[in-house]
């Protein structure tokens, strides 16, 4: 596995399950970056409560993704939220599409529950980068600031020929960091690729923020700080399907980064495990074998040395 | 081997086979005990002087001998920080499953990444020009295994982003079809 | 973030169990099997599958060690082409740390979809697991996955934990003797006070396999399964057992019972071939409930153990100290999906405590009838949660507010190093 999928696997796993068979449901989970879903049956067996508790939801919310899920969930989105939670879509499972592709790909969208909440800051920017073009008065709209993680945050502005989407990122530990470095350098480097001349142009740098950021308030200086840039023109965003799936892939990047420097970590393991064992029989080698013939006295019994 | 690293090799290999003449001998200052003198430091006149041997300022290996066991530090290449935390990486791995390498030390000596302690009783049990062997093959293999990780270290790295922004490149060509259709 | 529910992960050598701390049932359950690009396919390799030598073309791109699939999915693609299926567990103990290590990336990041560095974590151990094994586990969760912190939890103790959901259990006690009954092996496990007393552990070669197994070969020799296709047999029998077995009070007039009225006592099954779709009916008979007899009269099965379960019970809490022998017969818990069968726990609390019953007795007498016993209470505790016991009894303890304080954290490992793996609070106790 490579690519992170964007979709939650225990809602998908969970909601078809109930909709082949109601019964009763109490589950707490998470998802990425400190989301919490709770998907219960509070009043009937057949209506499934499922909410998100998501750390940015204020932000989410002037960036219009109240909008953005009542287009995706429409009716499904509950009026009533429940406690400790941001939002609530209350699904009557004897109303859900009948089995076959319908159902399939109605499960499908609500295990993009997150996805569709975060898309809306990223969606705000591509509409306002068309209206930017068409020359409108100011070069920048508004930089959008999303703080999706305790230190870490999303920054995304448009602008008249670009949207560019800014990511902080702040590793914990000395060899996270190092090996951000290393992947993040690669970003960078992966555009001079031919095959790769259409993607979005990658920018990395330690510690100072980019220019657009200088003003914001509150950036953390230290060492451990990053910040990537992503530049998106109006070719990754103005086909739908292409926007769709630009903004799936962007909202994972950190989790996509952190989870190969988790892999390489292991892999290094692996390799570490294996040259141990080869030292250690170069090692073996050096002992010397002891005679095991067995020395018995005259009456049978053996002599054991000490 | 390059031809650098031979003769820094051969020089490690003669002076610890030199080194590696122990006898045993009980310690000096506690009645019924016998120590590594090296370790313990109890009695000055069974140390030896110690030497060190250099490849370049970053690669020494610094040997202490005494009369009845001897200390070998190595201090490893590090080019630059990602040699650094692999290699600090992997000497703590070692380390940690020392118990099965008998002639490990669990912590170096300050200023060398990895350590290893000869007594006479290793140099009784285990043949003494394969404990040298493995000592050279361990200095050879290590350089060899932190570069190695390196690289694939920076092959990963690139295949992760080209798959990561490839999705983005390939929808885009798609869009492209998809334009000249209109 | 602090608020993150923490993992619950036990990972047993059949299935693994995976969830986050405080529901009642493990978000998923798996095999605990890998399936990775088999060495055959690359005969230039050597060495184990992953570190790949170097010059070699294919670790040019770095990333073939990601090539696999975990749980269902590697069963799925055991017959793919260049995949061959692994099972890192065996016997409780882990066995392959590479493909342990990959199975546990892959569990936490396309599964439970956390970020590791924001979760703490509920491992569990088979008892008698050696302290090696620990610190290599707190090597990898520390080091690769970077997570705030770690308990590892000796699965007989999470199931007595998790006895405390039935509402026969007043006391929240971490005494008792667990009968785990997997899937492999059955284990007879005394605990005191959250510690296991390793003397006294016995295990059962009799599990949930065996059981299958026997069910199938009486079904065989009765010729139902005639009908059914020779693929499915087992998976048949496997399900006759899930959902038609009961243990019984006695053998003798059950039998007669089903002589008499078998038109209301035999059972109809009816199966779908796996690949024509056609359907078959079976009759289920006397394997309703001879099936679980095997626990209490292993000979109908086996020729080489031939011990009764509540003998071997009675064995191992005689074998315990004697000041903590009270507690143990009288907190027997079930855990397994082996010791499912209804009345199981019935049946094993009238053997044993006909047992007990009778060398009370016995030394009453010997005594010269002087002294009077004031009796030694019995009790077998079955639950709701007895299939996944261990996994929920992780949850309810990972759940409390003070399980962080039992934690090793991060910061703690780094400053000591894997080794203090080797000790862990029990729960409950103080400091």
């Amino acid at each position: 596995m490579i690519l992170l999928e964007s979709h939650n696997v225990i809602i998908q796993t969970t909601v078809a399950e109930k909709l082949a068979k109601p019964s009763a449901l109490d589950v707490q989970f998470v998802d990425y970056d400190g989301v919490r879903f709770h998907l219960s049956t509070p009043n009937s067996k057949t209506v499934l409560l499922l909410s998100m508790h998501i750390r940015c939801w204020d932000e989410l919310v002037r960036y219009g993704a109240l909008d953005v899920l009542k287009r995706e969930y429409g009716p499904w989105l509950s009026e009533q939220v429940e406690p400790e939670y941001n939002v609530s879509l209350e699904i009557d499972l004897a109303q859900a599409p009948q089995e076959g592709e319908d159902r399939d790909r109605f499960i499908k969208s609500l295990s993009l529950l997150k996805r569709h909440a975060l898309a809306a800051p990223f969606e705000r920017a591509f509409i306002a980068q068309r209206s930017l073009e068409d020359g409108a008065s100011s070069d920048h709209g508004e930089l959008m600031q999303i703080h999706y993680r305790d230190e870490e945050a999303i920054y995304i502005q448009a602008s008249a020929d670009r949207v560019t989407v800014f990511f902080s990122t702040i590793f914990r530990e000395e060899t996270d960091r190092i090996f951000g470095k290393v992947f993040l350098q690669e970003f960078v480097d992966a555009r001079r690729l031919p095959a790769l001349q259409n993607a979005p142009q990658v920018l990395y740098s330690n510690r100072d923020p980019p220019l657009e950021l200088r003003q914001v308030r509150g950036l953390k200086d230290s060492e451990d700080v990053g910040y990537v840039t992503f530049v998106l023109f109006p070719r990754h965003f103005t086909n739908p399907d292409v926007a769709y799936s630009t903004i799936s892939h962007i909202q994972l990047f950190r989790d996509y980064l952190h989870y190969h420097i988790k892999c390489s970590k292991a892999y290094m393991h692996s390799r570490m495990r294996h040259r141990v064992s080869e030292f250690q029989k170069v090692l073996n080698r050096a002992k010397t074998e002891v005679a095991t013939t067995e020395r018995k006295t005259v009456s049978g019994r053996t002599l054991v040395s000490r | 081997m390059s031809n650098v690293l031979r003769p820094y090799l051969a020089a490690v290999r003669s002076t610890l086979t030199a080194a590696l003449t122990l006898e045993n001998f009980s310690s000096q200052v506690v009645e019924r005990h016998n120590k590594p003198e090296i370790e313990a430091g109890g009695s000055k006149e069974v140390l030896l002087n110690p030497l060190t041997i250099s490849r370049n300022e970053n690669e020494r290996v610094l040997i202490e001998p005494s009369v009845n066991s001897i200390r070998l530090s190595i201090k490893i290449k590090q080019a630059d920080e990602i040699e650094r935390i692999l290699c600090h990486k992997f000497t703590r791995f070692m380390m940690q499953r020392a118990e099965s390498f008998i002639v490990l030390r669990r912590k170096p000596i300050p200023g060398y990444d990895i350590s290893f302690l000869i007594t006479n009783f290793h140099a009784e049990t285990m043949l003494k020009h394969k404990i040298v062997d493995f000592i050279i093959q361990f200095m050879e293999d290590v350089d060899k295994e932190i570069s190695e990780m390196k690289l694939s270290l920076n092959a990963r790295a690139r295949t992760v982003a080209e798959s990561y922004l490839s999705t983005c490149a390939v929808t885009n060509f798609h869009t492209l079809a998809n334009a000249d259709a209109y | 973030m602090s608020l993150l529910a923490p993992i619950i992960s036990d990972n047993g050598t059949g299935f693994s169990k995976v969830g986050f701390a405080g529901n009642s049932d493990p978000s998923f359950v798996f095999p605990t099997a890998i399936a990775t690009r088999g060495p055959a396919s690359q005969p230039s390799r050597s060495g184990p599958p992953v570190p790949s030598k170097p010059g070699n073309l294919a670790s040019k791109r770095g990333v073939e060690d990601l090539d696999f699939f975990i749980g269902d999915e590697a069963l799925a693609n055991a017959k793919t082409p260049g995949y061959s299926v692994h099972y890192p567990i065996r016997h409780g103990m882990i066995d392959n740390w590479d493909h342990m290590e990959r199975y546990w990336e892959q569990t936490i990041f396309k599964y439970l979809r956390a970020e590791p560095e924001d979760h703490h974590f509920l491992l569990t151990e088979p008892p008698l697991n050696p302290p090696e094994n620990r610190e290599q586990t707190a090597e990898i969760f520390f080091e690769s996955f970077n997570i705030k912190g770690l308990y590892i939890a000796v699965q007989a103790v999470l199931a007595l934990a998790a006895s405390w959901s039935s509402n026969k259990v007043t006391d929240r006690t971490l005494t008792g003797t667990v009968i785990d009954s997997g899937d492999g092996v059955t284990h007879v496990i005394p605990c005191a006070e959250g510690y296991v007393i390793g003397s006294a552990i016995k295990h059962i070669p009799i599990a949930g396999r065996d059981i299958t197994q026997f069910v199938l070969n009486l079904m065989r020799e009765r010729g139902e399964m005639a009908n059914v296709p020779p693929e499915d047999q087992l998976r048949v029998a496997g399900k006759v057992k899930e959902n038609y077995s009961y243990v019984c009070q006695d053998i003798v007039k059950e039998f007669r019972k089903y002589d008499s009225d078998p038109y209301n006592m035999f059972q109809r099954f009816t199966g779908e071939h796996s690949v024509t779709g056609r359907t078959y009916k079976i009759d289920v008979g006397y394997e309703r409930f001879l099936a679980p007899e095997i626990f209490f009269n292993p000979e109908i099965a086996s020729s080489d153990f031939l011990t009764p379960l509540p003998e071997i019970v009675d064995g191992v809490i005689q074998a315990s100290p004697i000041d903590v022998r009270r507690g143990l017969y009288k907190n027997i818990v079930l855990s397994g999906g082996s010791t499912m069968f209804t009345h199981f726990g019935q049946r094993l609390k009238r053997d044993l405590k006909q047992m007990v019953d009778r060398r009370i007795e016995n030394s009453e007498h010997l005594s010269g009838s002087m002294m009077r016993s004031t009796g030694v209470e019995v009790d077998v505790i079955s639950h709701k949660r007895q299939r996944y016991a261990v996994w929920f009894g992780g949850s309810l303890l990972a759940s409390l507010p003070e399980f962080y304080s039992y934690c090793h954290t991060k910061a703690q490992y780094e400053e000591i190093g894997p080794s203090i793996c080797r000790r862990y609070q029990i729960f409950g106790s103080v400091n």
